[in-house]
Protein backbone atom coordinates (compact mmCIF):
# COMPACT_ATOMS: atom_id res chain seq x y z
CA UNK A 1 0.00 0.00 0.00
CA UNK A 2 1.17 3.74 -0.98
CA UNK A 3 0.40 5.19 2.58
CA UNK A 4 1.16 8.69 1.11
CA UNK A 5 -1.29 7.99 -1.78
CA UNK A 6 -3.80 6.75 0.54
CA UNK A 7 -3.41 9.40 2.83
CA UNK A 8 -4.04 12.38 0.29
CA UNK A 9 -7.17 10.56 -0.86
CA UNK A 10 -8.31 10.11 2.48
CA UNK A 11 -7.51 13.40 3.57
CA UNK A 12 -8.61 15.46 0.21
CA UNK A 13 -10.82 18.88 1.11
CA UNK A 14 -14.51 18.49 1.63
CA UNK A 15 -17.25 20.57 0.92
CA UNK A 16 -18.78 22.08 4.52
CA UNK A 17 -21.98 21.62 5.20
CA UNK A 18 -25.03 23.11 3.35
CA UNK A 19 -26.13 26.13 4.30
CA UNK A 20 -22.52 26.72 5.80
CA UNK A 21 -22.04 30.30 4.12
CA UNK A 22 -25.63 31.64 5.25
CA UNK A 23 -24.62 30.52 8.60
CA UNK A 24 -20.92 32.58 8.80
CA UNK A 25 -22.79 35.68 7.61
CA UNK A 26 -25.77 35.34 10.37
CA UNK A 27 -22.59 34.91 12.58
CA UNK A 28 -20.89 38.28 11.46
CA UNK A 29 -24.68 39.77 12.23
CA UNK A 30 -24.87 38.86 15.56
CA UNK A 31 -21.27 40.00 16.01
CA UNK A 32 -21.71 43.48 14.47
CA UNK A 33 -25.13 43.59 16.54
CA UNK A 34 -23.17 42.71 19.86
CA UNK A 35 -20.81 45.77 19.00
CA UNK A 36 -20.65 47.68 22.24
CA UNK A 37 -19.43 51.31 21.27
CA UNK A 38 -19.67 53.47 18.13
CA UNK A 39 -16.36 55.01 16.89
CA UNK A 40 -17.41 58.63 18.52
CA UNK A 41 -18.61 56.64 22.37
CA UNK A 42 -14.86 54.87 22.57
CA UNK A 43 -13.30 58.11 21.80
CA UNK A 44 -15.56 60.21 24.40
CA UNK A 45 -14.82 57.14 26.88
CA UNK A 46 -11.09 57.50 26.37
CA UNK A 47 -11.53 61.21 27.15
CA UNK A 48 -13.09 60.61 30.55
CA UNK A 49 -10.67 57.88 31.09
CA UNK A 50 -7.62 59.98 30.01
CA UNK A 51 -8.90 62.90 32.08
CA UNK A 52 -9.13 60.50 35.30
CA UNK A 53 -5.83 59.39 35.03
CA UNK A 54 -4.75 62.70 34.20
CA UNK A 55 -6.19 64.49 37.31
CA UNK A 56 -4.91 61.65 39.69
CA UNK A 57 -1.08 62.11 38.03
CA UNK A 58 -1.73 65.73 38.90
CA UNK A 59 -2.47 65.13 42.94
CA UNK A 60 0.24 62.02 43.28
CA UNK A 61 2.96 65.11 42.05
CA UNK A 62 0.83 67.99 44.43
CA UNK A 63 1.68 64.94 47.22
CA UNK A 64 4.60 64.44 46.07
CA UNK A 65 5.61 68.21 46.21
CA UNK A 66 3.81 68.59 50.17
CA UNK A 67 6.34 65.71 51.01
CA UNK A 68 9.32 67.67 49.79
CA UNK A 69 8.63 70.83 51.36
CA UNK A 70 8.20 69.07 54.52
CA UNK A 71 10.78 67.20 54.54
CA UNK A 72 12.98 70.32 54.09
CA UNK A 73 11.42 71.99 56.76
CA UNK A 74 12.55 69.24 58.63
CA UNK A 75 16.09 69.41 57.60
CA UNK A 76 15.94 73.25 58.56
CA UNK A 77 14.59 72.30 62.15
CA UNK A 78 17.58 70.25 62.74
CA UNK A 79 20.11 72.37 61.13
CA UNK A 80 18.93 75.68 63.25
CA UNK A 81 18.27 73.36 66.64
CA UNK A 82 22.32 71.42 65.89
CA UNK A 83 23.64 75.60 65.36
CA UNK A 84 21.94 76.28 68.49
CA UNK A 85 23.19 73.49 70.56
CA UNK A 86 26.80 74.57 69.37
CA UNK A 87 26.36 78.16 70.19
CA UNK A 88 24.94 76.71 73.50
CA UNK A 89 28.17 74.42 74.15
CA UNK A 90 30.17 77.89 73.21
CA UNK A 91 28.72 79.80 75.66
CA UNK A 92 29.10 77.08 78.60
CA UNK A 93 32.94 76.91 77.38
CA UNK A 94 33.12 80.35 78.28
CA UNK A 95 31.49 80.77 81.32
CA UNK A 96 33.37 77.81 82.59
CA UNK A 97 36.83 79.41 81.10
CA UNK A 98 36.28 82.40 82.77
CA UNK A 99 34.99 80.88 86.11
CA UNK A 100 38.37 79.50 86.23
CA UNK A 101 40.57 82.09 85.96
CA UNK B 1 7.13 65.78 -31.25
CA UNK B 2 5.21 65.66 -28.43
CA UNK B 3 4.95 62.70 -26.18
CA UNK B 4 2.03 60.76 -26.45
CA UNK B 5 0.45 59.85 -23.37
CA UNK B 6 -0.57 56.01 -22.81
CA UNK B 7 -3.03 55.71 -19.85
CA UNK B 8 -1.58 52.88 -17.54
CA UNK B 9 -3.71 49.53 -17.50
CA UNK B 10 -5.53 50.07 -14.17
CA UNK B 11 -5.11 46.88 -12.18
CA UNK B 12 -8.68 45.22 -11.57
CA UNK B 13 -9.54 45.12 -7.98
CA UNK B 14 -9.87 41.86 -6.47
CA UNK B 15 -11.90 40.21 -4.20
CA UNK B 16 -10.13 41.10 -1.31
CA UNK B 17 -9.45 44.60 -1.75
CA UNK B 18 -13.45 44.85 -2.49
CA UNK B 19 -14.03 43.26 0.69
CA UNK B 20 -11.89 45.47 2.79
CA UNK B 21 -14.29 48.41 1.54
CA UNK B 22 -16.75 46.79 3.17
CA UNK B 23 -18.46 44.28 0.21
CA UNK B 24 -19.98 41.47 1.63
CA UNK B 25 -20.29 39.91 -1.91
CA UNK B 26 -16.57 40.06 -2.36
CA UNK B 27 -16.51 38.60 1.09
CA UNK B 28 -18.90 35.67 0.15
CA UNK B 29 -16.53 35.34 -2.72
CA UNK B 30 -13.66 34.16 -0.82
CA UNK B 31 -15.57 32.20 1.83
CA UNK B 32 -16.27 30.05 -1.15
CA UNK B 33 -13.39 30.10 -2.65
CA UNK B 34 -11.57 28.92 0.62
CA UNK B 35 -14.57 27.31 2.72
CA UNK B 36 -13.33 23.71 1.55
CA UNK B 37 -9.79 24.21 2.53
CA UNK B 38 -10.45 25.94 6.49
CA UNK B 39 -13.47 23.21 7.14
CA UNK B 40 -11.70 20.45 6.38
CA UNK B 41 -8.51 21.41 7.96
CA UNK B 42 -10.83 21.42 11.03
CA UNK B 43 -12.73 17.84 10.14
CA UNK B 44 -9.93 16.28 9.70
CA UNK B 45 -8.50 17.05 12.75
CA UNK B 46 -11.25 16.10 14.80
CA UNK B 47 -13.06 13.45 12.64
CA UNK B 48 -16.75 15.61 13.31
CA UNK B 49 -18.58 17.33 10.74
CA UNK B 50 -19.98 20.01 13.36
CA UNK B 51 -16.73 20.60 15.11
CA UNK B 52 -15.49 21.13 11.75
CA UNK B 53 -18.05 23.34 10.65
CA UNK B 54 -17.84 25.55 14.40
CA UNK B 55 -14.16 26.18 13.79
CA UNK B 56 -14.40 27.30 10.02
CA UNK B 57 -17.23 29.40 11.12
CA UNK B 58 -15.39 31.02 13.77
CA UNK B 59 -12.09 31.55 11.65
CA UNK B 60 -14.40 33.62 8.60
CA UNK B 61 -15.49 35.40 11.53
CA UNK B 62 -12.31 36.30 12.27
CA UNK B 63 -11.35 37.08 8.88
CA UNK B 64 -13.46 39.45 8.43
CA UNK B 65 -12.84 41.44 12.07
CA UNK B 66 -9.29 41.49 10.75
CA UNK B 67 -9.60 41.98 6.98
CA UNK B 68 -7.16 45.26 7.01
CA UNK B 69 -4.66 42.96 8.01
CA UNK B 70 -4.71 40.91 5.35
CA UNK B 71 -2.08 41.96 2.66
CA UNK B 72 -2.50 39.63 -0.21
CA UNK B 73 -4.33 36.80 -1.44
CA UNK B 74 -0.97 34.24 -0.42
CA UNK B 75 -1.12 36.00 2.87
CA UNK B 76 -5.18 35.13 3.16
CA UNK B 77 -4.13 31.33 2.13
CA UNK B 78 -1.48 31.77 4.72
CA UNK B 79 -3.44 33.59 7.43
CA UNK B 80 -6.49 31.30 6.74
CA UNK B 81 -4.39 28.03 7.46
CA UNK B 82 -2.83 29.09 10.82
CA UNK B 83 -5.60 30.40 12.47
CA UNK B 84 -7.87 26.97 11.37
CA UNK B 85 -4.81 25.17 12.81
CA UNK B 86 -4.40 27.13 15.88
CA UNK B 87 -8.13 27.34 16.44
CA UNK B 88 -8.18 23.44 16.25
CA UNK B 89 -5.24 23.06 18.79
CA UNK B 90 -6.54 25.36 21.23
CA UNK B 91 -10.15 23.73 20.98
CA UNK B 92 -8.53 20.58 21.47
CA UNK B 93 -6.81 21.46 25.00
CA UNK B 94 -9.91 23.81 26.12
CA UNK B 95 -12.48 20.96 26.02
CA UNK B 96 -12.68 17.18 25.45
CA UNK B 97 -12.76 16.27 21.83
CA UNK B 98 -16.55 14.73 20.76
CA UNK B 99 -15.01 11.94 19.43
CA UNK B 100 -14.58 10.63 15.94
CA UNK B 101 -18.06 10.18 14.25
CA UNK B 102 -17.65 9.02 10.64
CA UNK B 103 -19.74 11.64 8.96
CA UNK B 104 -19.10 11.16 5.26
CA UNK B 105 -18.58 14.42 4.08
CA UNK B 106 -18.61 15.44 0.31
CA UNK B 107 -15.24 15.72 -1.45
CA UNK B 108 -14.31 18.60 -2.96
CA UNK B 109 -12.80 18.55 -6.77
CA UNK B 110 -12.48 15.42 -6.84
CA UNK B 111 -12.54 13.70 -10.53
CA UNK B 112 -11.70 10.36 -9.52
CA UNK B 113 -14.29 7.97 -7.29
CA UNK B 114 -11.92 6.59 -4.50
CA UNK B 115 -10.68 3.63 -4.78
CA UNK B 116 -11.23 2.66 -1.61
CA UNK B 117 -13.63 4.47 0.86
CA UNK B 118 -13.42 2.03 3.75
CA UNK B 119 -9.40 2.65 3.57
CA UNK B 120 -10.49 6.75 3.26
CA UNK B 121 -12.64 6.36 6.41
CA UNK B 122 -10.22 4.45 8.47
CA UNK B 123 -7.39 6.29 8.05
CA UNK B 124 -9.32 9.73 8.67
CA UNK B 125 -10.20 8.16 12.06
CA UNK B 126 -6.46 6.69 12.65
CA UNK B 127 -5.10 10.57 11.83
CA UNK B 128 -7.91 12.09 14.38
CA UNK B 129 -6.81 9.72 16.90
CA UNK B 130 -3.02 10.82 16.32
CA UNK B 131 -1.60 13.07 19.27
CA UNK B 132 -2.53 16.84 17.89
CA UNK B 133 0.99 17.89 16.88
CA UNK B 134 1.27 14.84 14.32
CA UNK B 135 -1.93 15.26 13.48
CA UNK B 136 -1.92 18.93 12.17
CA UNK B 137 1.00 18.09 10.54
CA UNK B 138 0.37 15.48 8.91
CA UNK B 139 -3.09 17.02 8.12
CA UNK B 140 -1.57 20.25 6.49
CA UNK B 141 1.05 17.39 4.48
CA UNK B 142 -0.77 15.35 2.59
CA UNK B 143 -4.23 17.86 2.56
CA UNK B 144 -2.58 21.51 1.66
CA UNK B 145 0.51 19.35 -0.21
CA UNK B 146 2.52 21.52 2.19
CA UNK B 147 6.32 20.94 2.85
CA UNK B 148 7.93 21.11 6.42
CA UNK B 149 9.47 24.45 5.21
CA UNK B 150 5.81 25.47 4.47
CA UNK B 151 4.39 23.55 7.50
CA UNK B 152 6.83 25.58 10.06
CA UNK B 153 5.65 28.84 9.35
CA UNK B 154 2.25 27.71 10.11
CA UNK B 155 2.02 25.84 13.31
CA UNK B 156 5.36 28.29 14.44
CA UNK B 157 7.70 24.65 15.30
CA UNK B 158 11.10 24.46 14.10
CA UNK B 159 11.64 22.53 10.42
CA UNK B 160 13.17 19.97 12.13
CA UNK B 161 10.34 19.45 14.73
CA UNK B 162 7.94 18.93 11.84
CA UNK B 163 10.00 16.46 10.15
CA UNK B 164 9.73 14.44 13.17
CA UNK B 165 6.35 14.42 13.91
CA UNK B 166 5.70 13.64 10.08
CA UNK B 167 7.97 11.27 10.65
CA UNK B 168 6.20 9.36 13.84
CA UNK B 169 2.59 10.10 12.24
CA UNK B 170 3.46 8.10 9.58
CA UNK B 171 4.97 5.30 11.47
CA UNK B 172 2.04 5.07 13.62
CA UNK B 173 -0.16 4.90 11.10
CA UNK B 174 0.94 2.32 9.58
CA UNK B 175 1.81 0.35 12.53
CA UNK B 176 -2.24 0.46 13.34
CA UNK B 177 -3.29 -0.39 10.01
CA UNK B 178 -0.54 -3.42 10.02
CA UNK B 179 -2.43 -4.19 13.25
CA UNK B 180 -5.82 -3.68 11.66
CA UNK B 181 -5.32 -6.16 8.92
Amino acid sequence: MNIDESLRQALARKAPPAGFRGRVFQGMAAAQRRRPLSRWRAAAAVLLVGGALGGFAVHRIEQQRQGERARAQVMLAFQIASQKAHYAREEVRDISRSQSR
Amino acid sequence: MTASLTQAAVPERTALDRARDGDTDAFAQIVEEHEAMVFSIAYHFFGDRSMGEEIAQDVFLQLFRRLHDIESGAHLLFWLRKVATRRCIDEMRRKRPRGVSLDAAVEVGTTVPNADPLLDRQLRRLVAELPEAQRVVITLRYQEDLDPSEICDIVGMPVNTVKSHLHRGIAALRKKLGDAS
